[in-house]
């Protein structure tokens, strides 16, 4: 093996309560492309921030060791001048600035007289883009007109500035397309053979496979294990990521009577992010009365593009929609909760609660209509209502009239999940029903959607965590690709099942 | 003791105690320095000059929570005295002329909500525009030269009183006001516009036609001004170009200083008629305490930066205590 560039020893990090990294070791050599692979709260982020100086030396144990002489990092700043480069995972460049003045952010070069030397300036752009294999390119022109691909080699083009010796990518490719990822990729292989390693996080293993030299699986802050390129082997990995304690949930298998209540048929979405493209192409599945449907996809596989447009909040390009056997038509929010479709969206703080208005007020917003009494809203019928739905759901608030924002995630995630309920719907979407909720109210959450789908409520639900799904769901679609792969049956599934058809392996 | 306690907890949790408490406190100052403030004239004067701002406030009010903005109120006053008085001068009937006058303010309205809502541009430069475009139809209109003689029964519109000696434009104002208090305490649409200001992401989710919701508040504030023109052309018994310059700021500040909040989602009516209120005596105090109309400009403008602060660190420290109590 080549001379190591970097050794991480026995990084731990604790977190208050918890344990994010526990005695991490490994090494990274000159010209290596390493990836790391886990769970979301595996730790690899944790680590890739201790690495970047995101958190300073002395805040987590273990020693970096870097070019054979042990680092401190107290600020992101040191680590890029001994020779680290972060690549974040969204691609963060300023749109309407040059590719020049992007690559070159917070570093122009100046004259002398204090004003910046553009001539200069253009022409190390054009130098780091060239290193990257890119040579036919205006480097004038703005970030805007580029495509994904491009704008995410700009990206890393600008960590190139400070010639960094090792450069970390986090998902560089969930927003890409297959052909796009090729560019990138060749671009990566270039760096390495200029002497560049890389640290390569993805959920993709297919991709892992193709571009890394080696791979480390972290589980629950600790190492498991790693593969050189000559072992791949898509179970053994997909094992020790998943690994074997998980298989002990208790699934609730039930017998569902295979009576369709929903049916997608050939739905196609536009991509967020890249214009022209599109994230769902062509997507069918159906969805039984009283059960829990699960929605499995990896980070950028536009499982929430899907629900989204489902419910009417995301424009769809095509597809047909069927309710009880009915062809119905749904372009906004609106349609949709008034054919009896609800749904509760990934992010509560941008489009779930209403913050400065009251637990009531959050709670009735979908029924308003049914509460008018004569012009005016029957305000016993709406406390009485909401008061009901405070104590089935037990939501902890102090009244009422408590403001939403100040109670805690699990219970607005509650509210949100109420205020749906209130409307008598027939199928209920659930976009990650327990982001940011502590384990005790997860727990009540699983409860309260099991209760719900065993009185008739037909539900969908989508989340980056397997072991979630496998808890909750009685059958699983699998969005890959633009399609729905494949549906698995509650019984069949497993972890590393689903976790291997959503990676396409 | 105890009762005295709690009623003071109360009233400082109103979101309007701040302005009831600074009017009450120039109130007190300005009987004291100058005894003219108390008597039946001056006061009738405030009162007549707080209906003239609380009409178009409350347009604006509902705007502001809605999470919008209009500066086109202070040209859509001129445009609806003068719509209403070229009408009258052309000989068409009293109140076929008044609905002119009105009907201009609600096409401002519903073109300024069209494309803020369809076209999807912000509010401010919607707004900005056509406050310049009705300025500039007025000029055209006019040609700058004031529109008169009017009918005296046009003038009697507000220089007569239906109740008592209070001036008509009082009682408008505050039956308007009691109006758009109950729709936004009591109604749905009242519920729409403090969601659509408070989430626009969250209340469409949740099915609410936000557009609509907007629309409304700009065409009720397009009226709103239209009409506050219209009975000041009565008044003054004459159309006048200039009318209403500025006045966009006034209503804008009263309201703010009454409460609403400048992000949305919150306000009161109740709170835009103190602190239209507290405008008029702010102003009316100035002047009798003969301080001059250069100098009034500087307070007005400190007291509303100072409403604000006010106001926002009182948010900071309610919200920290409602955290404590769920604790």
């Amino acid at each position: 093996m080549q001379e190591p560039v970097l050794q991480l020893r026995d990084i731990c990090k604790k977190f208050v309560g918890v344990i994010a990294l526990d005695h991490v070791s490994f090494t990274l050599s000159k010209g290596e492309i390493l990836a790391l692979l886990g769970e979301n709260g595996a730790g690899k982020s944790t680590l890739m921030k201790i690495l970047s100086g995101l958190y300073p030396y002395g805040s987590f144990e273990g020693d970096i060791i870097l070019n054979g002489k042990k680092q401190r990092f107290h600020s992101p700043r040191e680590a890029e001048k001994a020779g680290i480069a972060m690549i974040p995972q969204e691609i963060s460049l300023e749109l309407d600035l040059s590719i020049t003045e992007n690559i070159m952010l917070g570093k122009r070069p100046q004259k002398r007289t204090g004003f910046i030397d553009w001539k200069k300036a253009h022409e190390t752009a054009k130098a780091l883009l060239n290193e990257l294999g890119i040579s036919s390119i205006d480097v004038k022109m703005p970030a805007r007109s580029l495509n994904s691909s491009m704008q995410q080699l700009v990206s890393i083009a600008r960590a190139l500035y400070c010639k960094p010796h090792i450069l970390i990518l986090d998902e560089p490719t969930s927003c890409l397309t297959q052909s796009e990822t090729e560019v990138v990729f060749s671009a990566i292989r270039k760096l390495k053979k200029n002497g560049v390693s890389c640290l390569y996080i993805s959920h993709k293993l297919n991709e892992v496979f193709t571009l890394c030299d080696r791979v480390v699986v972290l589980r629950d802050g600790q190492y498991v294990s790693e593969y050189a390129q000559d072992m791949f082997e898509g179970d053994a990995i997909i094992h020790d990521i998943v690994g074997k304690a998980l298989d002990t949930y208790e699934k609730h298998i039930r017998a569902i009577q295979p009576k369709e209540i929903l049916r997608v048929d050939h739905f196609a979405v536009a991509h967020p992010y890249s214009y022209g493209k599109m994230i769902v192409e062509d997507a069918s599945f159906s969805l039984y009365e009283g059960e829990i449907l699960g929605l499995c996809g990896l980070v950028g596989s536009g499982r929430s593009e899907l629900l989204g447009s489902i419910f009417g909040a995301v424009p769809k390009l095509r597809g047909t929609l069927t309710l009880e056997g009915k062809r119905v038509k749904v372009r906004q929010p609106a349609d949709a909760k008034k054919i009896g479709i609800g749904m509760l969206t990934e992010d509560r703080k941008k489009d779930g609660i209403v913050a400065c208005l009251s637990v009531r007020e959050n709670v009735s917003l979908t029924i308003l209509k049914a509460l008018k009494k004569g012009v005016f809203l029957n305000k016993e019928k709406e406390r009485g209502l909401v008061n009901e739905y405070i104590q089935r759901l037990r939501i902890k608030t102090t009244g009422t009239e408590t403001r939403i924002g100040t109670l805690s995630g699990g219970n607005q995630q509650k509210a949100i999940v109420a205020k749906w309920l209130a409307t008598e719907m027939k199928v209920l979407i659930l976009d990650e029903p327990t982001r940011g909720i502590d384990v005790g109210t997860k727990r009540e959450m699983y409860q309260l959607i099991r209760t719900l789908a065993q009185n008739g409520l037909s539900i969908i639900v989508a989340s980056s965590e397997m072991s979630e799904l496998l808890q909750l769901c009685d059958r699983f679609a699998i969005l890959a690709g633009g399609r729905i792969k494949t549906i698995i049956s509650g019984k069949q599934a497993t972890e590393e099942l689903l976790l291997k058809e959503c990676s396409q392996l | 003791m105890q009762t005295c306690k709690t009623l003071w907890k109360r009233f400082w949790n109103m979101q309007e105690s701040g302005v009831i408490l600074a009017t009450m406190i120039f109130i007190l100052i300005i009987t004291c320095v100058n005894s003219v403030f108390l008597t039946p004239d001056n006061l009738s004067n405030v009162l007549r000059s707080t209906g003239f701002t609380l009409l178009t406030t409350l347009g604006i009010t509902l705007v502001l929570i809605s999470g919008g903005l209009d500066l086109s109120v202070g040209s859509v006053y001129a445009l609806g005295g003068t719509v209403c008085a070229k009408c009258l001068v052309a000989g068409v009937p009293l109140w076929i002329s008044v609905l002119c006058g009105l009907l201009s303010g609600i096409v401002v309205g519903i073109v300024n909500g069209f494309i803020i809502v369809k076209l999807n541009i912000p509010p401010l430069i919607v707004t900005l525009g056509m406050m310049y475009i009705a300025r500039g139809v007025v000029y055209v209109m006019t040609q700058g030269v004031p529109v008169y003689p009017l009918p005296d029964e046009f003038k009697a519109l507000e220089q007569s009183s239906v109740i008592g000696s209070i001036p008509n434009v009082v009682v408008l104002s505050l039956v308007l006001a009691v109006l758009t208090n109950i729709l936004m305490k009591r109604t749905a649409l009242g519920r729409q516009i403090y969601a659509v200001g408070g989430n626009a992401d969250a209340a469409r989710i949740s099915g609410i036609n936000v557009g609509r919701t907007k629309m409304f508040v700009y065409i009720l504030t397009g009226v709103l001004a239209a009409l506050t023109g219209i009975l000041m052309t009565s008044r003054l018994g004459s159309a006048q170009a200039l009318a209403g310059q500025g006045y966009e700021m006034t209503v804008i500040a009263a309201a703010i200083i009454g409460g609403t909040s400048t992000y949305a989602g919150v306000g009161t009516v109740l709170g835009s008629v103190l602190g239209a209120l507290f405008m008029e005596v702010l102003s009316n105090s100035l002047t009798l305490l003969r301080i001059s109309v250069y100098w009034q400009n500087i307070v007005i403008g400190v007291v509303l930066i100072v409403a604000v602060i006010i106001d926002t660190y009182r948010r900071v420290l309610m919200s920290k205590r409602e955290i404590n109590e769920l604790k």
